[in-house]
């Protein structure tokens, strides 16, 4: 039995990834009627809540945190490798358009 | 950490992870493969940026984000699962998987009613690459939710440490897939 996270620390691990859910939602402005490509500081932020969110999901739900280092380091490193996939597709998708 | 003290003793480097070991190996290889499908996604996206971009209009980036809260509340109640039986409260322990798969349940839910508007509106995955993605994406997720809300109707029925452990374990990794799945499809325009 590893050590669990704990009542606590899942409930704020909840609501900080419900809280970077509505930012990145805020942040690609679903609240605007006009459909236009996001500002690039804006895509930023999608991308880098996404990660916190995936890190978090990781070491507190999927409780990582108890594992040992190369464990932490290969599914970090995996979802890093995702999203710098992801975010340069957008960029080079963006300055080619 | 002596070997003894590590959660699955006996299973080399998967000893330190917690529940069973297979199931780690089942979580990273359907990691790799999503990883894999985002990154020809990704490259399909760089040759017909003007395409995806008209096509992801269509898409609802509201229930998708309605779903991530749905998922994210869902994996909460599955790591509270897992507290409550590694106290030994049984009784508890199937009240946050019954929460849980309510909540999985509503994920479904809400995906067949964005299928069918699709649908109603004649899109389909043979209208073009990115819909070709989007079906193929959302719905081999989705066949991992389904596949997930059975392995926590099992651990549900035999409730053990080990057992909640593994299902949970899986159903976070489901949870992660949908985190990158959705801004992928949906916001980043």
């Amino acid at each position: 039995m590893t050590s669990l996270p704990g009542t606590r620390r899942l409930l704020i691990t909840w609501a900080i990834l419900m809280t970077l859910t509505v930012v990145s939602m805020v942040s690609a402005r679903l609240d605007q009627g006009d459909w236009q490509s996001l500002p690039l500081w804006s895509a930023g932020l999608v991308i880098a809540a996404t990660g916190f969110k995936a890190h978090r999901l990781l070491m507190v739900y999927l409780n990582l945190r108890a594992a040992t280092p190369a464990w932490k380091g290969t599914f970090v490193g995996l979802v890093i490798l995702t999203l710098a996939l992801i975010a340069g597709s957008y960029l080079v998708a963006r300055l080619a358009g | 950490m002596s070997e003894k003290a590590l959660p699955n003793p006996g299973w080399g480097p998967f000893s330190a992870l917690p529940g069973n070991p297979l199931m780690w190996v089942l979580i990273l290889s359907e990691m790799l493969v999503f990883s894999a499908f985002f990154a020809l996604y990704a490259a399909e996206r760089v040759t017909a940026t003007a395409l995806f971009d008209a096509s992801q209009r269509e898409l609802d980036p509201l229930m998708g984000g309605l779903n991530t809260l749905v998922l994210l509340t869902s994996g909460l109640c599955v790591a509270l699962a897992v507290e409550a039986v590694s106290a030994g409260r049984i009784r508890r322990t199937r009240q946050w998987l019954g929460a849980s798969m309510g909540l999985g349940v509503l994920f479904g839910v809400i995906k067949v009613v964005e299928y069918s508007n699709k649908f109603a509106a004649g899109i389909t995955p043979e209208t073009n690459a990115f819909f070709g993605f989007y079906y193929g994406l959302t719905a081999f997720h989705f066949a991992h939710v389904l596949f997930g809300l059975a392995l926590l109707a099992l651990v549900t029925w035999r409730t053990s440490t080990e057992n909640v452990e593994t299902a949970a374990a899986f159903w976070h990794m489901v949870d992660l897939i949908w985190i990158l799945l959705y801004p992928l499809l949906y916001l980043l325009r």
